[in-house]
């Protein structure tokens, strides 16, 4: 039996390297006795296969792992097992019965969302929105493979949203993950601070979601499971 | 502050997981209903103190078994050590983010010599003088325990006590006695722990040196402070407290598993061997008491892999069936059994094949000295034969890759002992190249020998940096094709060797070494040598005093006043012995061997399993 499951990675965790997670959650499996399967080979491992990677100092409101069992369970006695033997600042939410012939999360994935939390910036975050949308590059420093390189996160980025008008504000960027364009956190904080964002202000990063983008629309890995 | 921590701190250093705490099974107790508050200080690097097995042991029985508490601090990496000063943030507890200097107590576990730089720098960065001496009423007591303070007197200047021996014997009763004298002055605090039998109080004691710079006397300032300290024994491992539920760590540790403590102690007598002498007797852990344990570990931590814990694994009378019975309970769900490096002589292949049923290891065996002679001189007692059987029936099994311990500098070693190591490398690689289909891989790890307080060899001189030097480019040189050879650093062991046989003189040149800027010598990449060395000629202190100088039997040596059980005519006996290269066999099988433990702490040897010997085959 494979599952797709949802789970909220608390800001309590944000600092966990993507290793550190799947050590976390494999005992988390453990512990629960949940009927994982496991791989053949000198080194048996269990075929948990994690979304795309969470950077480390963010933590997630919607991430996703796909796992596979040695025999049929019941999703909600799932659920309530690794409730009870995961800390509580990583939170199962949903979880999924899907098909083998479901692309892994890792292939499908395409887009996510990140949210900047801001304390009052000096400047208008209506106006700064607007300027921001209409320019036609956005260039920084690539910190990724290509460090050092000026990468263009224009065509990545799909759509930015201010969510709150309340203090704090919350900036959130809809960006193209994986190829050709990856986007990433901490570019977009680079363009932040380019952009007359002061770095004091920020007070939280976070991912917001992980998407699969068809056309104009984004679904979520859950949504690809119906 | 941990708002702040989380925030503007962590993102600036590397792998921040080290300082955030909240780990699954960890224990936060309320601060306000607890007694004593004690942090569990280890000087190093967070993924090697809760690889610690002894801290695992202490933090359960503390905060599961007394109204007292017991949180964690360890040595910021010097990333996060700049931020933290920069920052003015003090060393706090993992638990509670507290800073050190609110606790009652700070208890640093010494593990190694050279750790001590990071104890200063902890005490530094925790806002607390390094010198008991200029500590007030308001500072919380330091003190230490571990193997290393079993010589004690290098570090008396920073500690206000030491624990000596087993600290699950000794810590609560500590505990509740500082919780009596609470609202006593610190002197007088201490001087009423100093009755409990195993503390030891550093400040209560005078020291008088010969002319020759030897130690001449050391006296109890006080009528009521004990002239002796004896260590503390556990005297039935299964009456121990033993945590069944110890924290799991978020990120990848050194030894990231879980462990069953077999046993404790090792009767086979190897006279380099500090370990071996002064945790002595053994004491064995029930194999029932050991599947429980193991049970209830896994079940609340979810670990990959269960560590069978001691100095010697294949002497547990029980290892046969507790591994079998293991692997049938727990193989199946992908969770394995590994064992520490093995003792060639009770090498059984049945054993490791059955091991390895579940996960391939490396095979790492430990014949320690490359003739029969040097051999017989350290009392290690296997043989050539016993080696190429054990690697014959590994490369038969499928094995490609073998790891061997030596150790180089020993005692009354020559060019032959050498050679000797380098031709039992090829033999294993002859013999691999022989009985497997793919190239086998030899590796071999060289430990420059570094005499030890309360050993056989404890009056013996030490091979100086030129001496090991030369030996390691003669064996480099030497060294066959497809053989791996690593070696220790040895100007670390020099520095070790003199820390190790030091006395109460070299806390001036420890306090200075870290003034320089001396911490984490341990690792190489931090480790300043010349620093050390101007600390020492800036305290006109000859460092080759406690190395390159053969001890006379009369001298009084700095940590004969810690009575380990093992008498010195015991150690005497065996040092003429090794002169002699004549062996002394293990006492549980060929008798007792009359070391002194057994009498002196009224505790016979506990074998609790009916075998005697290794691993059936």
């Amino acid at each position: 039996m494979l599952l797709r499951a949802k789970y909220r990675v608390g800001p309590e965790l944000k600092f966990l390297a993507n290793l550190d997670m799947m050590h976390l959650m494999n005992r988390a499996l453990r512990r629960g006795n949940i009927p994982y399967a496991l791989s053949a080979g000198f080194n048996p491992h269990i075929k948990l296969s994690m979304g795309t990677v969470l950077p480390v100092g963010l933590w997630g409101e919607q991430e996703y792992f796909d796992l596979e069992l040695s025999r049929a369970m019941d999703l909600g006695e799932f659920m309530l097992r690794m409730k009870e033997s995961l800390p509580p600042w990583l939170e199962i939410k949903q979880c999924w019965e899907i098909g083998s012939d479901l692309p892994s999360l890792m292939k499908s994935i395409n887009a996510a969302a990140y949210v900047f939390v801001l304390q009052a910036p000096a400047l208008n975050l209506d106006q700064w929105h607007a300027e921001l949308l209409a320019r036609e590059s956005l260039p920084v420093a690539s910190r990724g493979k290509k460090k050092g390189l000026v990468k263009d996160l224009r065509k990545g980025i799909y759509k930015i949203e201010l969510l709150e008008d309340d203090i704090p504000k919350k900036v959130e960027f809809w960006v193209s993950v994986g190829e050709p364009l990856n986007v990433r956190y901490d570019e977009l904080e680079e363009l932040l601070l380019d952009t007359g964002i002061e770095k004091k202000t920020i007070l939280d990063v976070y991912r917001s979601g992980n998407y699969v983008m068809q056309g104009q629309d984004f679904l979520t890995p859950s949504e690809k499971v119906k | 502050m941990k708002d702040r921590l989380f925030r503007d701190i962590l993102p600036q250093v590397a792998k921040p997981a080290r300082y955030t705490g909240n780990e699954v099974n960890m224990i936060k107790k309320d601060w306000a209903r607890s007694r004593v508050k004690m942090a569990f200080a280890f000087p190093d690097v967070y993924e090697i103190g809760m690889s610690h097995l002894g801290g695992k042991i202490l933090y359960g029985l503390v905060n599961e078994k007394s109204p007292h508490l017991l949180e964690r601090a360890f040595a910021p990496w010097p990333d996060m050590e700049e931020v933290m000063r920069r920052e003015k943030i003090p060393l706090y507890a993992l638990e509670s983010f507290r800073p050190l200097r609110d606790f009652d107590l700070i208890g640093f576990s010494l593990q190694y010599e050279l750790s001590i730089s990071n104890v200063l720098n902890m005490l530094d960065l925790a806002g607390i003088p390094a010198w008991t001496q200029d500590r007030d009423d308001s500072c919380p007591l330091i003190i230490a325990g571990g193997p290393v303070v079993f010589n004690p007197e290098p570090f008396a200047g920073f500690f206000d006590a030491f624990l000596i021996g087993d600290g699950e014997e000794l810590l609560l009763e500590f505990l509740d006695a500082l919780e009596v004298n609470r609202e006593l002055s610190r002197t007088e605090k201490l001087r009423r722990l100093s009755a409990l039998e195993g503390v030891y109080v550093p400040a209560l004691y005078s020291v008088e040196y010969n002319e020759d710079k030897s130690l001449k006397a050391m006296i109890p300032r006080f009528s009521d402070v004990p002239p002796m300290i004896r260590k503390r024994v556990v005297k039935d491992l299964d009456d121990a407290y033993y945590p069944v539920k110890p924290i799991v760590s978020y990120m990848e540790l050194i030894h990231d598993r879980a462990a069953l403590e077999v046993m404790r102690g090792c009767q086979r007598g190897c006279r380099f061997c500090h370990a071996g002498m002064v945790y002595r007797p053994v004491r064995e852990r029930s194999r029932a008491k050991l599947e429980e344990q193991a049970r209830q570990q896994l079940q609340n931590t979810g670990y990959e892999e269960i560590s069978l814990a001691s100095l010697s694994t294949l002497d547990y009378s029980g290892l046969d069936p507790l591994v079998k019975n293991l692997v049938r309970d727990y193989g199946e769900k992908g969770i394995g059994v590994s064992l520490p490096s093995l003792r060639v002589d009770a090498f059984s292949i049945e054993l490791a094949n059955e091991v390895q049923k579940v996960r391939k290891t490396t095979l790492t065996l430990a014949p320690e000295a490359g003739t029969q002679r040097l051999r017989d001189i350290i009392n290690k007692n296997v043989s050539d034969e016993q080696l190429f059987d054990a690697v014959t029936a590994a490369f038969k099994s499928g094995w490609l890759s073998v790891k061997l311990y030596f150790m180089f500098g020993l005692p009354d070693e020559t060019e032959e002992d050498l050679e000797g190591i380098l031709n039992l490398l090829q033999q294993v690689k002859s013999i691999g190249d022989r009985y497997s289909r793919r190239p086998v891989e030899i590796r071999a790890s060289l430990a420059c020998f570094v005499p030890k307080a309360h050993t056989p060899f404890q009056w013996r001189t030490q091979n100086s940096i030129e001496e090991l030097e030369g030996k390691r480019q003669y064996l480099f040189k030497r060294k066959r094709k497809n053989i791996k050879l690593s070696f220790h650093d040895s100007r670390t062991s020099y520095l070790e060797g003199v820390i190790a046989r030091g006395d109460r003189k070299l806390s001036a040149v420890i306090y200075r070494a870290w003034q320089k800027g001396c911490k984490f010598d341990g690792w190489s990449e931090y480790f300043h040598f010349n620093w050390w060395m101007e600390a020492f000629g800036e305290c006109q202190i000859d460092p080759n005093f406690y190395t390159e100088r053969s001890r006379a039997y009369n001298e009084k040596l700095p940590w004969d006043f810690i009575d380990i059980g093992v008498s010195k005519a015991y150690l005497y006996e065996e040092n003429e012995m090794a002169k002699m290269a004549e062996t002394t066999p293990d006492c549980r099988q060929a008798g007792c061997s009359y070391c002194g433990i057994c009498p002196s702490f009224e505790i016979n040897l506990d074998i609790k399993e009916a075998n005697n010997y290794a691993f059936e085959s």
